[in-house]
């Protein structure tokens, strides 16, 4: 069997998640690098959408920055940044959002502002919001990418910057925040995703090798395992040459 | 109306100290960073500064002329926190009101269409609306009775842009891939709306080099011009030039140690615009010799 590493596991699982014809908000790194596999693989007609404007972008290497120059070259369109906002994100024209975080709590509420108590001086700054909370807000479903460690999947975050279920369920009803919010965590352990009757994120998948002790220690929360927990097939062959080709050639493009 | 052609530092000596100002661009992008740089030489302080920040703000933090930021984010693009943002947010040295890019893009259209908010969806239930009291919201007054965040409108003071082409009387032109949001930060303005740009073209020339909508700055817009080449620098200008990559690197890495950031400041910062030139030449020189 192929040798792989626990971040090309998560990358590919975040690939298979995507399903063809989707239109989907891409972040730089590796929710990028995962919908490009996605679309190197089993779904050839993803509409990718970077936050820079760019609709239907087809990098065949993974882009620097939202910004980067493949980005609007392979597009269908690009458009402005308040055309992404305003037109495409809030009227909720939109699949699937990829979001990162610092730190997630059990309702899949992100923090990527501060970490600790004090607001005013924190013991770390981060980098904040960025367009983070109209994708949680506004995508029709969102999933959240993060390796998972005690100090990140935690009982409260230290500050609510993207709302995933808010204080639990009925709460994105009660904000009238349009999207059906997180539908799954997918870390370099396994896959979360939300009980329908808690709306608290639960274990539902796990890697080969991964131990249900072994998530639930890196959990900061008592973590519920469902009833149906799968093992999630490792990667193919095929995907991780696939992954590994597209690395290899941004790598390249890089160093030109 | 007719713009005023000037200098930076007649731009810079146009401000007040407790200014709120607008800065154009978006995180390293598109910079008006030589009008930046005669605020540094300047006696300003207090400011209030309102920017899809970069290093625009860094540098004005790490001088101690501001009070307080508004902003959507501080980064540097490649690198995605601005370093002098984050260790004065760390100290607690500088207020900070941060929006969502959403909500400060609909502050600054507000502002424009002088209209007190508009209301938006995202924000709701986040804790920028614990740690920010005085952003409201709204009910709908029609049958959907739906709540909204109220964005207030982000007035400002003054706002400075830059731009790659302008002409002497205060029309300028983008000809890269993105107009940011300068025009609304000039609209956003109540006066004082300063444009910098790579050159300056006689108004019959402007279309010389892009299509009638890169006119994104009219006159009614702009109140003086300022011919600064390389003015974005070490942001990025395209196409007339990219990110000074290396350069962002070197400031980033000066900006974790005292004692090499006194070193910057001493090359790059205490000289005026044509020295901050001339050493961001030599700079490229032994980076090429260095690399031979």
């Amino acid at each position: 069997m192929t040798e792989y590493t626990a971040d090309e596991m998560m990358t590919v699982t975040a690939a298979r998640a995507l399903r063809d014809g989707m239109t989907c908000f891409v972040g730089i790194g590796l929710p990028s690098a995962a919908a490009n596999l996605a679309r190197a693989r089993h779904a050839p007609n993803l509409v990718l959408i970077y936050e820079s404007g760019t609709i239907g972008a087809k990098p065949d290497t993974l882009p620097l920055s939202i910004g980067d120059g493949i980005l609007a070259l392979t597009a269908d369109a690009v458009v402005s940044v308040p055309e992404i906002f305003n037109y495409w994100l809030q009227p909720g024209r939109i699949d699937v959002g990829f979001l990162g975080a610092a730190q997630v709590d059990r309702f899949g509420n992100i923090n990527t502002t501060v970490i600790g108590p004090d607001y005013d001086q924190p013991k770390v700054r981060l980098p904040g919001a960025g367009g983070a909370p109209e994708i949680a807000a506004s995508c029709r479903e969102v999933i959240i990418v993060l390796r998972q460690r005690e100090r990140t999947f935690v009982d409260s975050v230290d500050f609510i910057t993207s709302v995933g279920f808010g204080a639990g369920p009925g709460s994105r009803q009660r904000l009238g925040l349009g999207g059906a919010g997180p539908q799954k965590i997918i870390t370099d352990l396994g896959v979360l995703q939300p009980s329908p009757h808690t709306a608290e994120f639960v274990l539902t998948g796990v890697y080969p090798g991964v131990l249900v002790s072994d998530v639930q220690r890196q959990t900061g929360w008592d973590l519920q395992v469902s009833a149906e927990l799968a093992e999630i097939p490792a990667p193919l062959p095929e995907e991780l040459a696939a992954l590994r080709a597209l690395q290899a050639a941004s790598a390249e493009g890089t160093e030109a | 109306m007719t713009a005023e052609v000037l200098t930076p530092d007649q731009v810079a000596a146009s401000l007040d100290s407790g200014m709120t100002i607008g800065i154009g661009g978006w995180g390293s992008r598109r910079k008006p960073m030589a009008l930046v740089r005669a605020i540094l030489r300047s006696p300003l302080t207090d400011l209030t500064l309102v920017s899809y920040g970069g290093p625009d703000v860094g540098l004005l933090v790490a001088a101690a002329k501001v009070r307080k930021v508004i902003c959507g984010f501080v980064s540097l693009d490649s690198i995605p926190l601005e370093p002098h943002f984050r260790q004065a947010r760390q100290a607690g040295s500088i207020e900070l009101t941060e929006l969502d890019e959403g909500m400060f893009h609909w502050g600054l259209l507000a502002a424009a269409h002088r209209l007190p908010f508009l209301p938006m969806r995202a924000g709701l239930g986040s804790d920028v609306l614990a740690i920010n009291p005085e952003l409201r919201t709204v009910r709908s007054p029609y049958r959907d009775a739906e709540e909204f965040v109220a964005v207030p409108a982000l007035r400002l003071d003054a706002a400075l842009i830059h731009m790659n082409r302008a002409d002497a009387r205060g029309n300028g032109q983008y000809l890269g891939p993105d107009p940011y949001f300068d025009d609304l930060f000039c609209l956003a303005a109540a006066g004082r709306r300063f444009m910098s740009c790579e050159r300056i073209v006689p108004t019959d020339q402007l279309l010389a080099e892009g299509p009638p909508q890169s006119l994104l700055i009219n006159r009614s817009m702009t109140d003086a011009v300022v011919q600064a080449p390389h003015g974005a620098h070490f942001t990025s200008c395209a196409p007339d030039y990219d990110r000074d990559e290396a350069f962002q690197a070197q400031y980033a890495s000066a900006a974790a140690d005292p004692e090499s950031w006194a070193q910057f400041r001493g090359r790059y910062l205490d000289v005026d615009e044509a020295g901050y030139q001339r050493a961001v030449a030599q700079f490229g020189r032994d980076l090429a010799a260095a690399s031979r």
